[in-house]
């Protein structure tokens, strides 16, 4: 029996952050936001060993590209995906 | 020699693996979901206890309040099963089961390996491990054989000379036939409570009042035909499975998952072009506990809109949401020919080629590289528990 190596699909990719006023990013992979569209949060898993607590933003960078970015509670840290 | 291995209470032990602590105390097989509630198996604290297997669950409780019931895990008697089966068959014997926790198999083609009856019966034992308490009853039939397994005492090996089955058989009980259980108190209210007092009446009389079951029961209780015994062809291990990172009951989802594991198993290439003709459905439930169905076509097939139809209402019948999927093929038809159809269903040549497509896309890039993504939670607020990519063998 082989059980196939499953991988996650949209998996999340570590940023580079910087934030500005109320914590909200002003820089994404050293490139300016222009514009916050919408921001929201995350509680899952509580009850688990791996709880997942994200506060999300979508933002409009410099570039015009349309980006999610999130900052995980857990890890401290902030990480890039498509939401 | 034909030899008989018996386990007793196969499901209770496989089941109790995980837990050897409630061997030790009054426990026993919980009733099947659905079915009458009588309990399956018990231990030896229970029966000590005055719990017996086939007891009704409220009776047993009432009699043993601190009985414990063990939870059917029917994936892991199936595979500790399949184990014990095959470490028989390691050790050279042709092995054809004839229910869990209990398999035929005969001595003579290994007897000069061993060095004789004994020294080979010994071996199947130590095969088995004594974990399990296996019994071997060994005869020139395969009824006596059975019945000497059902009075051995564990780890026992009883040898009935052909010259004393008939004397052996004598004093049994009539509980050994395979009978409907009604049968049993109608021949008891005969005056019949033995074997050998079944023997002894005439065929025609005890098959024009007893029918078919009873002859067959009188001809068992005289030792049986002698027959050959045939040991199985053991499968291949053919199995495919989805393990999910969140327990998961959506009806959608499930298909999905089957539908991925259906092309994964027939891109198998030991299936040789092979159609299937048995398959089994398994899953490993959110609470620990396991859920198995087989499927038993009608006409062997590999074609996959068949497969869907035969095992997807299977999935209408899973207790609880599952964090595992697994699809085995349990058996394979002979021949490798395929009926062609005169008219193909529309869009199967566009299937066909994009088939052709990713083969060609794989043999060059490798395996893994050809990947379908399949929907496991759509609706969760966690991006990446909503689908997974899975290595596609086409």
């Amino acid at each position: 029996m082989s059980s196939p190596a499953l991988g996650r699909l949209n998996a999340p990719r570590p940023a580079l952050v910087e934030t500005g006023p109320g914590a909200t990013p002003r820089i994404v992979n050293r490139e300016g936001v222009t514009l916050v569209r919408e921001e929201w949060r995350v509680v899952d898993r509580w009850w688990t060993d791996e709880p997942v607590d994200r506060h999300y933003f979508e933002v409009v960078l410099e570039s015009g590209r349309n980006v999610c970015v999130y900052r995980d509670a857990e890890a401290r840290c902030w990480f890039t995906q498509n939401a | 020699m034909i030899a008989c291995l018996l386990i007793p209470g196969f499901e209770l032990r496989a089941a109790l693996r995980a837990r050897p602590r409630l061997a030790l105390v009054p426990a026993a097989l919980s009733p099947e979901p659905g079915e009458e509630p009588v309990l399956g198996p018990v231990t030896a604290a229970a029966e000590a206890a005055g719990v017996k297997p086939g007891m009704r669950l409220g009776e047993a409780l009432a009699t043993c309040p601190s009985l414990v019931l063990v939870e059917r895990d029917p994936a892991a008697v199936e595979r500790e099963w399949e184990g014990v089966l095959r470490r028989l068959e390691d050790t050279g014997f042709a092995v054809d089961p004839v229910e869990q926790g209990a398999v035929i198999f005969e001595t003579r083609g290994v007897e000069r390996l061993y060095g004789g009856v004994q020294p080979a019966l010994e071996r199947a034992l130590a095969a088995v491990g004594s974990a399990w308490d296996p019994r071997i009853g060994a005869a020139s039939r395969r009824f006596t054989a059975l019945a000497a397994a059902s009075v051995a005492r564990p780890g026992q090996i009883l040898l009935v000379a052909p010259k004393e089955e008939e004397s052996f058989l004598e004093p049994l009980p009539l509980s050994l036939l395979p009978m409907n259980p009604g049968r049993y108190a109608e021949l008891e209210g005969l005056g019949l409570r033995s074997l050998g007092e079944l023997s002894q009446l005439p065929g025609g009389a005890v098959a024009e009042r007893l029918g078919v079951e009873g002859r067959d029961a009188w001809r068992l209780a005289r030792g049986g035909r002698r027959t050959r015994v045939r040991g199985r062809r053991p499968a291949a291990e053919l199995a495919e499975a989805l393990v999910f990172p969140e327990a998961i009951a959506n009806e959608l989802t499930l298909r999905r998952a089957l539908g991925s594991l259906l092309e994964r198993l027939l891109a198998r290439p030991e299936r040789a072009g092979r159609p299937f003709r048995k398959l089994a459905l398994a899953a490993r439930l959110v609470d620990g506990g396991s859920w198995r169905r087989v499927a038993t076509l009608r006409d062997a097939t590999a074609e996959i809109g068949r497969l869907r139809a035969a095992l997807g209402s299977k999935l209408q019948e899973l207790p609880a949401p599952i964090v595992e999927l697994r699809l085995e093929a349990v058996e394979l038809a002979e021949h490798a020919g395929q009926q062609l159809a005169l008219v193909e269903p529309a869009g199967e040549e566009a299937v066909v080629r994009l088939r052709e497509g990713l083969r060609q896309v794989r043999a060059s890039t490798g395996t893994g590289s050809v990947c379908a993504v399949v929907e496991v939670a759509p609706w969760s607020r966690i991006p990446e528990a909503r689908a997974l990519v899975v290595p596609k063998d086409v």
